[in-house]
């Protein structure tokens, strides 16, 4: 593919994307769930980086989408800033906990440091619910609307169709900045400090700085999904630590297999369609969600992409037969 | 402030954290693995037991071998569906694979058992000491003594016997061990299967101290990181010792500083000790 069709497809998915609600029939729970989509995925593309980067599990992951959504809830209704402060102070109490927590963890490894991440957010939870200023167990309400205004032009969200292409562009952003960051030096280092460590020190990468510096990346995408979160919810709780986050976040990085760009985004929308219009209920949607982890973990180890792969490799052969062309060897 | 109370409540649940943690010792000295499920494979055994002896009115100690089997047959089944990964050692899938298992179980425990409260109460519970200015319950005592005979059958077996024997070989060197003749999978399956009947005892001697839900697993779990980790990865007579500590830690912070923190300033200690010794306080490699 020559680069100017390249260019030409992503626009054109890009377009699509935006559309894509009204084409699936524009009512406000098509709306709802894309809304929610977008902000999950953004969510997630945060943990992807950890995960199939560094190849760590970072089970704190929640707390900086909890960070995000309290520091908007805070910075709107106290002083009444307006999105774009509360989106920089979402980011900067994001890397100031990211750094920390980083810090604390940067000589632990595998399950100690899961361990660890994973307690942080339980730590988090009892912080959370007795705190007076975060709420405590009634959580914070009364977010205002989503509102941006520059001189005479003003963009008022009032519910998930109008917040819809805000949503859109924060994904997009993930998206581009997951890209520029596997392609990045930075992002280099972290895969061949997962792959090989002892190569990466021969060849002058710090381990723990790649580690640190990923972490610190990742921890504000997350949090950017926290501050929209709580525009469209307009209401915060320790509900947002919850573990299904977690599971939600961790399901969408493996369903569609670990390092795909789209993967994310594609795991979120599969599995909150089945939530938002297949529910079966609450404790039945859990079995579910747990079961699609498991399965994907044990059976199909390179995700639902590597299990399609022979199918496409297939259509790539007949492509070429069809061309009269010689597959190329793998 | 009656200081001998809450040193014998810390004793109590120092003993009832050791004795929730063994199972996941075993399986980490042992297996070098790891399972964020062991806090829901506590939350539903508890309620197994609760709902032989409260819904069909059985006698208590019948819920130890109903418990357990439920343990077993969760861990073995779990063992089951991972030991692809496990042969492959691939830790991060196993990590996130668990914890889909914990929230499965969750999900059905609620659907089975319903997502409210439940008091789980035993004649033990009921049946009260007071001695001088202390209280305490026989299902104290039964949960010291417990965890004082499991943890030296334990260490003896590890220790002492054949079987002792293969699983520190398979831990040692499990490819070793596959080498020598040993069946690694079967030592993994009966790991996972010890794990889940160890956590059914805990659960059916601890959980009737405080009410249960089907939620509890989550934060139950993270009692047993820190005895795990405390006590140094795998050491049995470590994670007793840890278990121990923060009983009695747990207590008297509890109550003389603030009972909501506790979980937090538990895990603050945590945090030192990793900082400063990321062995854990038993550091020594093979020492059981």
């Amino acid at each position: 593919m020559t680069m100017a069709v390249r260019v030409f497809l992503v626009l054109a998915l890009v377009v699509a994307g935006f559309f894509a609600p009204r084409i699936l029939g524009g009512s406000p729970a098509v709306y709802s769930a894309c809304v929610l989509i977008a902000i999950f995925a953004v969510m997630a593309y945060g943990l992807d980086m950890i995960v199939s980067d560094v190849g760590e599990v970072s089970l704190g992951q929640s707390l900086f989408f909890a960070a995000g959504a309290y520091t908007t809830a805070l910075l709107s209704t106290g002083p009444k800033l307006g999105p774009i402060p509360a989106f920089c102070g979402s980011m900067a109490a994001a890397v100031v906990i990211a750094a920390l927590l980083g810090l604390v963890t940067l000589r632990l490894r595998e399950f100690v440091f899961s361990l660890v991440t994973y307690a942080v957010v339980v730590v988090a939870v009892t912080f959370a619910q007795n705190w007076s200023f975060l709420g405590g167990s009634d959580g914070l309400g009364g977010i205002p609307p989503f509102q941006l205004s520059f001189a005479t032009l003003s963009f008022t969200a009032r519910n998930d169709k109008e917040l819809w292409p805000v949503a859109y562009l924060l994904v997009l952003v993930a998206i581009y900045l997951v890209h520029a960051f596997r392609r990045s030096r930075l992002g280099q280092a972290a895969l061949m400090v997962h792959l090989n460590p002892r190569l990466a020190t021969m060849s002058g990468i710090n381990p723990q700085r790649t580690r640190l510096s990923v972490f610190m990346f990742s921890a504000p995408i997350t949090a950017a999904a926290g501050w929209l979160y709580a525009y469209q919810r307009a209401y915060v709780s320790a509900d947002v630590l919850e573990v299904y986050f977690l599971i939600l976040m961790l399901t969408a990085v493996v369903l569609f297999g670990r390092g795909w760009l789209l993967g994310p985004l594609a795991g979120v929308s599969l599995i909150l369609v089945q939530e938002k219009f297949l529910s079966f209920g609450g404790d039945v949607d859990k079995i579910i969600l747990g079961g699609v982890l498991i399965v994907t973990l044990t059976l199909l180890p390179r995700g639902l992409a590597g299990a399609l792969q022979p199918i496409s490799t297939l259509a790539e052969a007949a492509l070429y037969r069809f061309g009269n062309r010689m597959p190329k060897r793998s | 402030m009656n200081l001998s109370q809450q040193f014998i409540n810390g004793l109590v649940l120092g003993h009832a954290y050791a004795l929730i943690a063994v199972g996941w010792t075993v399986l980490l000295g042992i297996a070098r693995l790891v399972n964020f499920a062991h806090g829901q494979i506590y939350m539903l055994c508890a309620f197994v037991a609760w709902y032989v002896t409260s819904r069909l009115g059985l006698p208590y100690l019948i819920s130890f071998p109903a418990a357990m089997l439920m343990g077993i047959a969760v861990g073995y089944v779990m063992q089951r569906v991972l030991l692809l990964l496990t042969l492959k050692q691939d830790l991060v899938s196993i990590m996130i694979a668990t914890l889909g298992f914990g929230y499965v179980l969750q999900g059905t425990a609620a659907l089975v058992f319903g997502s409210t409260g439940q008091i789980f109460e035993t004649p033990l519970s009921r049946a009260e000491v007071y001695f001088e200015n202390v209280w305490f319950t026989y299902q104290d005592i039964a949960i010291i003594t417990a965890t004082i005979v499991l943890f030296t059958v334990l260490r003896y077996t590890i220790k002492r016997t054949h079987v002792g024997r293969l699983t520190r070989m398979v831990a040692e060197d499990p490819h070793l061990a596959q080498l020598a003749g040993i069946d690694v999978r079967k030592v993994y399956l009966a790991v996972f299967a010890f794990e889940g009947a160890a956590v059914a005892v805990a659960a059916v001697l601890v959980a009737p101290r405080t009410p249960i839900l089907t939620s509890m697993g989550f934060e139950e779990v993270i009692v047993t990181f820190v005895v795990v980790v405390l006590g140094g990865i795998g050491s049995i007579l470590g994670s007793y010792v840890a278990g121990l500590a923060l009983g009695l830690f747990t207590a008297f912070f509890g109550a003389l500083v603030a009972p909501a923190y506790t979980t937090a300033a538990a895990f603050a200690v945590l945090i030192a000790v990793l900082v400063l010794r990321p062995g854990g306080f038993a550091a020594r490699a093979g020492e059981h």
